[in-house]
Formats: structure tokens, sequence, C-alpha cells
């Protein structure tokens, strides 16, 4: 139970002054020029982003965190392979059920395109549906998807929503050529290594509520209370919280 | 030149400048608005968004008529027109600056030189209240009819301090021809400030001021519109151009007041200790009080802007309470002292 807030509340009479009003109004415009001195010198000045408050968005953007969750891409690694095995835990793990995987043999001379003895025939993610939860990144055992720094998807068409391969691929080599590819992720614990695991799960049900509903939220909790230094998810925080109040 | 010639251009250069300068207003209220709150405000028209009110009267223009099923049709056609015409015929007797002699002919910056300017002035700023009622009741809608109530009971607790504080001035001067009330402000007062109205009539300045506010719907005293409480008030049903008139006509009734206060209380195009009239060519001089004159009025529109955006609004009764119980009594003081002041000089 939250407390009321209380506040302090001064009773007093006005004083002759604050019932005349007009002093009180010229106080009123004196603050109100100085906000409109200071503005007005600040839109002057060169460069983008003048007004303080104001980021003209085409041309001023906001600095994105490198792990910001936009459009997805498939990862290629340095030898130009893909890495995506076609496993399908990408959309398993989907909430939204957005990401279609088919799973197939490399044709015959193409082995080398492919990090895996498998891969994906057909890789496609309807934006429309995507909550962009990254919980498919999570899933991949291979950091074969990730999502990238893009934000501006909008369309002309709903066809064009659904990004397939090519698109995927594409988005790679792109946010590869603005040196804005994801920074690997930091190294999880291998699950029943040690006993965290387990602690962790009975805080998780102790806690309930979100964590209990969907089994990978639980999962991805697990891994990202691992990597404490990650701390993402205000979840993951939370039982990361519970678990060190029970040891 | 004929005189009627001379009038009309009068007539078309005043409405077409009334009408500049509240396009104008309506890119400074907002651009002026946004960097008192610390936003940017349409930059993208033009330099500095300077075309942004064309783009909003091509808007206006383009956009489709709705009139509600409900509505009466005619009154609700006429209510914008009732409110812009006052607010665009005010204009004519108000100067907007001294005189211009033309191939040895005398020409005087104002469409007409009434010797009843200023009950004229009264008389077209409480028509525009017609606009707005007829307007609101016309709409059907219950906002528009309580906005249209609001201003008519926010006009009879306004318009009585305003005419009192406005007969004050007409007893200093004696006139009613608001040329001869601006001629008359030449030179000094006491020998040190500026012969300006408003050093002879400080309370009455103030009236003035806190009325006229009141007069042009203006925040704080913004009840008819209020669109916190009843959405927009009495143009809530209204659309396209007719809602263009009456936020045109709001700007353009601003520009009169402003133009209104200048003349009475700050000498209108007389700067002070300096007589223009004495180094300045005929038509340069005319020039010259011209840009005085709207320098000056320049400033009270900005005042409105300027306060709109600091000053939150009254209540209604407290409107009510501070036209009937605060305004109306000072105002009557005010009277009496100059009555009192002029009985014991003259």
């Amino acid at each position: 139970m939250l407390k009321p807030i209380q506040k302090p509340v001064v009773k007093r009479e006005y004083t002759f002054g604050e019932r005349i009003y007009l002093w009180e109004i010229l106080k009123g415009l004196k603050l109100t020029w100085k906000h409109f001195t200071f503005n007005v010198r600040a839109s002057f000045r060169p460069g983008p982003h003048t007004v303080p408050t104001c980021w003209q968005y085409p041309e001023d953007r906001r600095p994105i965190a490198p792990i910001f969750r936009g459009a997805h891409y498939l990862v290629l690694d340095d030898e130009g392979r893909e890495l995506c095995v076609g496993c399908g835990m990408c959309a398993r793990a989907c909430p939204a059920k957005c990401i279609t995987v088919k799973r197939g043999k490399p044709a015959e001379g193409e082995e080398g395109k492919y990090a895996g003895k498998t891969m994906c025939t057909e890789f496609e993610i309807d934006m429309l549906r995507c909550i962009f939860c990254g919980f498919c990144e999570e899933a991949c055992p291979k950091g074969a998807i990730k999502l990238g720094p893009e934000y501006e998807l909008a369309e002309y068409d709903m066809d064009s929503c659904i990004y397939n391969k090519e698109k995927l691929l594409a988005n790679f080599h792109k946010a590869k050529a603005e040196g804005k590819l994801k920074p690997p992720k930091k190294p999880v614990p291998v699950a029943g290594g040690d006993k965290k695991p387990a602690a962790k799960k009975a805080a998780g049900a102790a806690k309930g509520k979100a964590a209990a509903k969907a089994a990978p939220k639980k999962a991805a909790a697990a891994k990202a209370g691992g990597a404490k230094a990650k701390g993402a998810k205000p979840e993951a925080k939370a039982e990361t919280k519970a678990e060190e109040k029970k040891e | 030149m004929e005189n009627w010639v001379i009038a009309l251009i009068k007539v078309v250069f005043i409405w077409t400048w009334a009408l500049l300068i509240a396009t104008l207003m309506t890119w400074v209220e907002r651009r002026g608005s946004a960097m008192m709150q610390d936003r940017l405000g349409p930059n993208r028209a033009g330099p500095f968004g300077l075309f942004q009110p064309l783009a909003d009267g091509i808007k206006l223009f383009t956009k489709e008529d709705i009139i509600p099923e409900k509505a009466r049709k005619i009154l609700f056609a006429l209510g914008p027109i009732l409110f812009a015409l006052p607010a665009f015929s005010t204009y004519a007797v108000i100067p907007f600056g001294d005189k211009m002699v033309v191939d040895g002919k005398e020409i005087i910056l104002q469409v007409s030189d009434v010797s009843i300017g200023f009950l004229y002035v009264l008389a077209l700023g409480s028509m525009g209240v017609y606009g707005m009622v007829v307007g609101g009741w016309g709409s059907n809608n219950k906002y528009s009819i309580l906005g249209g109530l609001r201003s008519t009971a926010q006009l009879i607790s306004y318009e009585v301090p305003f005419g009192l504080a406005l007969l004050a001035i007409v007893l200093i001067y004696g006139t009613f021809s608001l040329r001869e009330i601006s001629l008359a402000q030449q030179g000094t007062f006491l020998g040190f400030l500026p012969n300006w109205g408003v050093f002879k009539q400080p309370l009455g300045f103030i009236l003035f001021m806190v009325t006229a506010y009141a007069e042009a719907n203006r925040v704080p005293f913004d009840l008819p519109e209020a669109e916190s409480e009843i959405v927009a008030g009495y143009h809530t049903e209204y659309g396209s151009m007719r809602l263009g008139l009456y936020l045109f006509g709001e700007y353009v009734n601003l520009y009169t007041l402003s133009a209104l206060t200048v003349t009475l209380f700050f000498g209108s195009w007389h700067l002070p200790y300096v007589d223009m009239s004495a180094f300045l060519g005929p038509i340069s001089y005319g020039i010259a009080s011209f840009l005085v004159f709207f320098l000056k009025t320049a400033f009270f529109l900005w005042l409105f802007v300027w306060v709109r955006w600091t000053v939150p609004r009254f209540r209604y009764d407290q409107v009510m309470g501070l036209g009937w119980k605060a305004l109306i009594p000072l105002a009557l003081v005010n009277l009496f002292i100059t009555a009192l002041c002029i009985q014991l000089t003259v």
C-alpha cells in the first residue's frame, strides 16, 4: 500500500499585493519573458538541436542505445556465411507469432554459404505483427537474428511490411555499412551449471505474475538475470532482486 | 485627386493592412507561445515558418463546409459574419498616422474623422458579441450555447467599466473625435512627462487594459471559448472558412483594440519629447507617423500574446465578481476624481 502523499498546505491570507493581482501578473510576465528571450537566442544558434528541449526529428535524431530493438536482420559471420540453421526457435519464442521459418539443406555446392549444416530456405517476419520484444534474438542459439537500429519502418502497402530473407539480409548489410551492428551478447552461464537457475525459478514462481504467464519470458528473464550487467528488462531486474533477498 | 478616390485608397489600404497584421499575428501567437513554452512552433513553411498563416488559410478555404443537421441554418451562417463585420469595420474611425501632403492636398491618415468616433468604436465593439451569441445558438450544441451565454454575461460585466474608463478620457480631452484626442497629446505634461493619456489617466489605463482583454475575449477572460471547459465554446461546431472568419475577426479585434490603446493612452503617432513634423518632409512625415503609430500598436499586440501565455483563465464567477465588485467601483471613482480635477482646474 502506498501512503497518500501529504502535500504541505500553508493556509494564509493573501497579501494586498496578491489580491490586487496585477503585480503578480507582472512577475509572471517577467518569467515568460525570460523563457522567451532564452529560447529565441537559442533558436538563432547555428547547428542542429537548438532549442534545448526540442529535437527537430528528421534532422536531429536522438542517439539510440547499442542494444536498441528495431527492424530485424539476419547475421552473416566474418566469412560471409549465414549463421541461421533454420531451427525455428525464434518462431517458437515469438509471442506475436510473426516469424515463419522453413528449414532445409543447402543445395549442392552451396554449403560454403552457410555456417551450419542446415539453413533456412524461407525466413519471413510479419512486421505488422511484430512487437519488438526481442525474444527471438534471445532464443536464437546461433545468434543469427538480431533486432537492428532501424526504426523508420513505415511502408505504403501491407505486403512490403512482410520481410523476407533478402530484406533481412539487406538490413544486415545496411547496419554493417553504417557500423551499427549489435555488440555480441555477454556470455551467459550455462543453465544447470550452478544452482542459480533453480533458485531463480523458485523466486519466479513465488513472484508469480508476469513471469509465470509465458514460459519463454521466464527463460529470457532467467538469462538476463544471470548476466546482471545487462539488466535491460525491468522484470529481469525485479527477479534478480528477489533472488538476492532469498539468498 | 478626387476625394472619393483618396477615401477608397485609404479604405483599401487599412483593410489590407489590418488583414495582413491579423494574419501575421497568428504566426506571432504560435511562435511566441512556443518560445515561451520552450518549444519551437511552426518553423517549416517558409523562412521561420512565416508562410504558416498562408498554409492555414489555404487549408481553411479548401476544407469541407459542414453545417450540422440540427443547426439553424440561417443563424449558423449569420454568426461568423456578424462577428467579423464589426471587427473589420471598427478600424474606420481610428487613425493610423497623422497626415500626408501630396500635391498640395492634405490627406489625413484615418479613413474618416467622425466627430463621434469614440461612440462608434464602443458600439461596434459590443456588436461583435452578437456574432458569438447567434453562432452559439444556431449551432444547436450545448457547448456552443454555453459559450454564447458566457459571452453575453461577460459583456454586461465588462462593458460598463470599459465605457466608464473611456468616459474619463472624454472628460479630459472634451471631444469624441479620436483624431482630436491624438492631436491633443503632443508636447509634455507637468513639464517632464510626455503629454500622453496614460500619465493623465493611470487608473483609467489599467481599467481600460483589463476590460480590453475581456472585450477581445483573450486570456485571462476567454470564457466564451474556454477550450478546457466547453470544448471551443461558441465556435465548437464551426469549420472551414466560417471558423476562419471567427479566428480572423478575433485578431482584427486585437489590432483595433491595440490601436485604440495607443490612440487614447500612448500619444498616437507622437514620439515623446520630439516633434517629427518639424524636421521631416510632408510625405516622409506621413510615413514616419504611420510607422511610429504601428510600432506602438505592435507592442500592445505583443502584450496580448504575452499575457495570454502567462496568465491562467479566470473562473466564470471570478470574472463577474471582478467586473461588478472591483472594476465598476474603481471606474466610478476614477471618473469622479477626473471630473473633480477638471472642475477645479478649468
